[in-house]
């Protein structure tokens, strides 16, 4: 599989003869971002029509005891985050599927708990602090080839996922009643949706960190229901932000010199101001 | 065979339904025929959304809800169209009424853009409800009445045995209801599938419908309208504030107007 990705890097030293593509730092840092971003913007769209942004942060603060599970039981955090973020988004769907109580608090108490689980173990271990920085803020320039596979891993099953289950999908988003008497499988279609968000908020997570992981998911699909008027539009143009604001944003991050994870979040906001200008001024009807 | 034979019948025995303790419908009785028009009325609280939520497996009921098919329409469980009375629902959605109408027909994700088959199918049904120009609206931008037509135009395309709306009128003033009535009937008689109406407006019920269920927590009569939409049993179940009259038969059918519960 490695031998897949020094192809890879042999392609894009051919194709991009920029000064900025250079070091391979930042040849694993465009590839990580073109295969998280489309993925993570993807998912975004129904998303941001079920009102899950809270519930997308929430997995990713699930992070925090992700990892010190991970040091905990010796094993590579990468896996713990994903497998602690997948448990905690089928424990919030099926807690809220079972109680008359609002969804934010339902995410709110999961969310908190989470948060101080994780601070609780770290606190009483000496020196897991610094090991939890990287996570905190995320940085694409020290992504590994083993963390660039699984985020090809993901993005592939996002894209088979969302080929099979999208029409259902949207379908629930726009009235529940509605799409169970449409034979919309409504539980299943819950519980997978949310396992997938998981997987791509703990891979982002690589990326962007913890503090802005919710940003690589909703603010490109916010951004194009700004103008989209029909699903396809929409779906097209949160995968084109989410492409054009990680790749600007990591260009522009090698000649400021600032963190990449943040200057990517701050293109795509860009782009989220933008199309809400256009918005504004585009004349109703 | 007989003609009773001939026809499916959605038969419901012995229903009940409770909810937090409470009984909301108890031992009703009813049978829905195809090619016929049900109506369904009863006071505000009656039970008549959690009847049609039954019918559609929504809510955990005891008793039975049977659907007999003819013969000659081969076996399989019926297919149930729904149009609810409101549709709560984003109205920022990006979606166009062709997007709606591919999410429950086609495949593969609309993203890859509507088969021709559900362009047809929904450019199709659309004409039928007389909305064929709101193909291409996004569905937040519809109004009431044009979004209940899309949604029945939406029923109808999948070809219902049995369709069930709640209150089709509602929201829509009397010239829209009016039309919407005649063109229900229109459709109803062409496809031939059973129609459940619920309605507060008795001058669409005996207007349009073959048959009239009272429902006020249990039956409280049914049978053909004529029969059942006497002063008496009005006046039984609405409690005496149904102010009934009777149209000269101007129009060559005489029909009666309620004013059930004091509203217009």
């Amino acid at each position: 599989m490695e031998g897949v990705l020094l192809h890879v890097f042999g392609l894009m030293e051919r194709l991009l003869p920029f000064s900025f593509a250079e070091p391979m730092f930042m040849k694993r840092a465009l590839l990580a971002l073109l295969l998280i971003a489309p993925a993570a913007a993807a998912v975004g769209v129904p998303l941001v029509q079920f009102r899950m942004a809270f519930f997308s942060d929430a997995i990713g603060h699930s992070a925090f005891t992700g990892v010190a599970l991970g040091i905990l039981l010796g094993v590579s955090p990468s896996w713990t985050v994903a497998a602690f973020g997948a448990f905690v988004a089928v424990a919030i769907t099926l807690v809220k599927g079972h109680t008359d109580l609002s969804t934010d608090a339902v995410i709110g108490v999961f969310f908190s708990t989470v948060i101080a689980l994780g601070i609780a173990i770290i606190s009483s271990r000496k020196g897991l602090t610094r090991n939890l920085q990287s996570f905190l803020y995320g940085d694409p320039l020290a992504v590994s080839d083993a963390e660039l596979l699984w985020m090809a891993g993901l993005l592939f099953t996002v894209g088979v996922y969302l080929f099979f289950a999208y029409n259902r999908i949207l379908l629930l988003g726009v009235h529940e009643g509605f799409a169970r008497t449409k034979g919309v499988p409504v539980r299943a279609v819950e519980i997978s949706f949310s396992l997938i968000v998981a997987l791509v908020v703990t891979a982002a997570i690589n990326a962007v960190g913890i503090l802005l992981v919710t940003a690589m998911l909703v603010i490109p699909a916010t951004a194009a229901r700004n103008v989209a008027r029909g699903a396809g539009t929409a779906f097209h143009l949160s995968v084109g932000i989410a492409l054009l604001s990680g790749i600007s944003g990591l260009i522009a991050s090698y000649y400021l010199d600032t963190a990449t994870g943040a200057t990517v979040v701050l293109a795509a906001a860009a782009c989220f101001f933008l199309t809400a200008l256009f918005r504004a001024l585009r004349p109703a009807g | 065979m007989s003609a009773e034979e001939r026809l499916h019948t959605l038969s419901i025995r012995n229903l009940s339904v409770r909810r937090g303790g409470v009984e909301i419908l108890a031992g009703v009785d009813a049978d829905i025929r195809c090619g016929e028009v049900t109506a369904l009325i009863g006071p505000n609280g009656a039970g008549k959304t959690t009847l049609l939520q039954a019918i559609l497996g929504q809510v955990p009921y005891t008793g039975e809800i049977r659907f007999c098919r003819a013969r000659e329409h081969g076996e399989g469980v019926p297919r149930i169209g729904y149009v609810p009375q409101q549709l709560p629902f984003d109205r920022d959605t990006p979606l166009s009424v062709l997007d709606f109408f591919a999410l429950s027909q086609q495949r593969y994700p609309v993203f890859f853009g509507h088969s021709r088959r559900v362009r047809r199918s929904a450019q199709d049904s659309l004409d039928r409800a007389g909305v064929g120009h709101l193909l291409h609206r996004p569905l937040g931008r519809l109004s009431g009445g044009e979004f209940q037509r899309v949604l029945f135009a939406l029923a109808v395309r999948d070809a219902p045995d049995i369709l069930l709306l709640d209150e089709p009128v509602s929201g829509v003033d009397v010239a829209g209801a009016e039309q919407f009535c005649d063109f229900l009937s229109q459709v109803q008689r062409s496809s031939k599938f059973g129609l459940l109406l619920v309605s507060h407006d008795l001058s669409v019920v005996t207007r349009h419908a073959d048959q009239v269920i009272c429902l006020n927590r249990r039956i409280v009569c049914r049978g053909a309208t004529t029969e059942v939409l006497t002063p008496e049993n009005l006046a039984s179940m609405y409690g005496g504030e149904a102010h009934l009259f009777r149209h000269a038969p101007a129009d060559g059918h005489g029909h009666l107007h309620g004013l059930p519960e004091g509203k217009g």
